[in-house]
């Protein structure tokens, strides 16, 4: 296996189509998960200055995403974390050093089971959950069925709802007036505040 | 043949009297749905090549029956997979799939459209695609969240079902009042329990 080389996971990503950099406080700018794009925009976002640090595999037009995307996203555009719903292509992104994360549905406690057989269970690999909210609902005996990192994406239109869902996540994927709004809250908040 | 539409009605009214209907995925929770308060079973799993037995039984017991169409094994999602449903006398079909609510409809079945909640920027996409398909109802997974983004749930002009980690009486009646006609469950609790 591949030397671990994107140890890094903040605990806020911040979802962005890449068409313009972001304006997002210091602690933001360095979390952009790319998605809804075309592989243009993705290599000219990768360009810039503060490149994005995550990219949603499935959510690039005319990207496939396959053993070939994993290795260009990786090793051409440098991006370290790689979200993909193929078991076998965020094992390949742990394998180039990358952090994978499994991209799994959670509709119902049958799909999300399912989904998670086939997760590769190996170092390098997480676990990001859509719809986010669900993650809130879950039992303690699925929760402990999702590989760490947990990563919650989509849905979650609160910086209060962000902020319960961390305390079961590791991370979360937030639009980006939501990242501000909860980074706003966390600067506001005294030492042992709840 | 009813109308799809007054076959609606009949549903809706069953939702209003039990708005818990008992999803089963194999059919050996079918006796525990039957001796329950639901007016309404959902098979997500079962031989859709052998359903006919399974539907005249929850008829004979007084109560409707929805089928996942996606989901049963040997029947194809399409217009002819619908027409066999029919054939085996189900009340109303499910499918993620809104080119086949025009067909089920014309089967005088209730047409039931999946809405898929994942992220905002695909919830605009899906919520137009469901408003075009001309389903009589519309069942939003995971239902569980519906409180929580229901605000953000662009107006649908049919009525809704909830399912998906539906599993306390608590989440059920929340879901409820967030404007959910019924649930769709698994849990045998919530189909013995009385939302009246």
């Amino acid at each position: 296996m591949a030397e671990q080389r994107f140890g890094f996971l903040p605990r806020i990503l911040v979802a962005s189509d890449g068409r313009e950099p972001l304006q997002v406080p210091e602690p933001l700018a360095d979390a952009v998960l790319l998605r809804d794009l075309d592989l243009a925009t993705l290599v000219t976002a990768a360009g810039r200055a503060r490149p994005p640090l995550a990219v949603d595999l499935d959510a690039v037009q005319g990207l496939n995403p396959d053993a070939a995307a994993v290795r260009f996203v990786t090793g051409e555009l440098g991006i370290g974390v790689v979200l993909t719903r193929r078991p076998a292509m965020v094992a390949a992104a742990a394998e180039l050093g990358a952090l994978g994360l499994l991209h799994v549905f959670g509709f119902d406690s049958t799909g999300l089971g399912r989904s998670l057989e086939a997760h590769p269970r190996r170092p390098g690999v997480g676990t990001m959950i859509s719809p986010g909210p669900v993650l809130a609902h879950l039992l303690p005996e699925d929760l402990v069925r999702l590989p760490r990192p947990v990563v919650a994406y989509g849905l979650i239109g609160s910086a209060e709802l962000a902020r319960r869902l961390l305390q079961r996540a590791d991370a979360v994927v937030l639009a980006p007036e939501v990242a501000i709004r909860l980074v706003d809250a966390v600067r506001h908040t005294a030492p042992g505040d709840s | 043949m009813a109308s799809s539409e007054s076959n609606t009605r009949a549903f809706l009214e069953r939702l209003a009297a039990s708005p818990c209907c008992a999803a089963i995925t194999v059919e050996s929770r079918l006796e525990e749905a039957l001796e329950s308060r639901v007016g309404i079973i959902f098979i997500l799993r079962a031989d859709g090549l052998a359903l006919r037995p399974l539907v005249n039984r929850i008829h004979r017991a007084g109560r409707l029956v929805a089928v996942h169409l996606d989901l049963v094994d040997g029947v194809r999602p399409d217009r002819a997979g619908v027409s066999w449903l029919g054939r085996a006398g189900v009340d109303a079909i499910i499918s993620s799939q809104g080119q086949l609510m025009p067909a089920i409809r014309r089967e005088g079945i209730v047409a039931i459209h999946r809405l898929l909640l994942i992220r905002r920027s695909l919830l605009d996409a899906a919520v137009a695609a469901v408003s075009k398909s001309g389903a009589n109802i519309v069942e939003v997974l995971p239902g569980v969240i519906l409180p929580e983004i229901a605000p953000a749930l662009p107006k649908l002009n049919v009525p809704l079902l909830a399912g998906g980690f539906i599993r306390t009486e608590a989440e059920a009646r929340a879901v409820l009042a967030a404007g959910a006609a019924g649930v769709t469950t698994s849990s045998v609790n919530l189909w013995r329990a009385d939302f009246g």
